[in-house]
């Protein structure tokens, strides 16, 4: 079982994140939530995750900053990014901050169980 | 009610491919995220800016080019659009259905911005913005820069607009 972290600063998109990672029938035993970066960093900071689902566009501080500062502090499971960005050049950018991948919103159970379910 | 020749010659595409565009990504959207099958009714024949009992969600877009997506949505429909999405029933309009609206401007505006920015680092989207209220109006300060599509579903009837310029130090 797998401790999960989503940052998404839409608490819609958490709750629709949520209901699809156990509809897809991942091995998900916490899921912890943060609404932008910084709450993220400092999730991680008090609680151990097995893998990161984060947006990119969010306030305060967004999902780019938070992959590059997570990565800094040692963070070392994988962190897909859900995203409506589907650029090349942002992901790349997402890539090189230290992001595992990236998933575009919208999507279903199927397509999490397909990018999640060889990393937890 | 179109979008500026400039806009389309820009982003090498013709207003009704961008119309086109704009009606499989919402269908996309609402398929996939709500399980609900919605019907365009493109093109629009006489122009909406005022609304009753609605809702709108609004994403920016600044950068190579400057506009709004956005989605005006009566309230019953938003709520069971909500429902939906969420898999739960909600039954007044609050923080989950402005969210919701929010989230789907915020998709809606990600494929626009794929059509428009193929690096994507030169276009930003900002945070959605949601406005809601018995009757308002929606103006813009360049209203012939914009293509408006009307969906139905279950009978009710929502708009998706797209309001864009090209900026030229881009």
């Amino acid at each position: 079982m797998s401790n999960i972290l989503i940052v998404d600063d839409s608490s819609t998109m958490r709750k629709i994140i949520s209901r699809s990672l156990r509809q897809a029938g991942l091995a998900v035993d916490n899921i912890y939530e943060a609404a932008d970066g910084i709450e993220g960093l400092n999730a991680l900071g008090t609680s151990p995750v097995d893998l990161i689902l984060s947006d990119i566009n969010m306030p305060n501080m967004d999902g780019l900053e938070f992959v590059k500062q997570a990565r800094a502090q040692g963070c070392k499971a994988p962190i897909m990014m859900i995203t409506t960005e589907g650029g090349e050049d942002i992901i790349g950018e997402a890539i090189n901050n230290g992001a595992t991948g990236s998933i575009r919103k919208p999507f279903t159970p199927d397509q999490l169980q397909e990018k999640l379910g060889g990393l937890i | 009610m179109s979008l500026n020749a400039v806009v389309m010659e820009s982003a090498h595409v013709h207003e009704e491919d961008m119309a086109r565009f704009i009606i499989d990504a919402t269908k996309e959207v609402f398929s996939t995220m709500m399980v609900m099958e919605v019907e365009d009714c493109y093109p629009m024949v006489e122009p909406v800016n005022t609304f009753h009992c609605s809702i709108t969600g609004m994403v920016g877009l600044a950068g190579s080019y400057t506009g709004i997506l956005s989605i005006h949505c009566p309230a019953l429909l938003a709520i069971k659009i909500t429902s939906n999405m969420l898999g739960m029933e909600v039954e007044e309009v609050g923080e989950d259905v402005n969210d919701a609206l929010g989230e789907i401007a915020n998709m809606l505006g990600g494929h626009v911005k794929q059509v428009l920015s193929k690096g994507g680092l030169d276009l930003n989207l900002s945070i959605p913005t949601v406005i809601s209220g018995e009757t308002y109006t929606v103006s813009s300060l360049a209203n012939h820069d914009c293509v408006v599509i009307p969906f139905q579903y279950d009978g009710e009837r929502f708009l998706v607009g797209l309001t864009i310029r090209k900026e030229s130090n881009f």
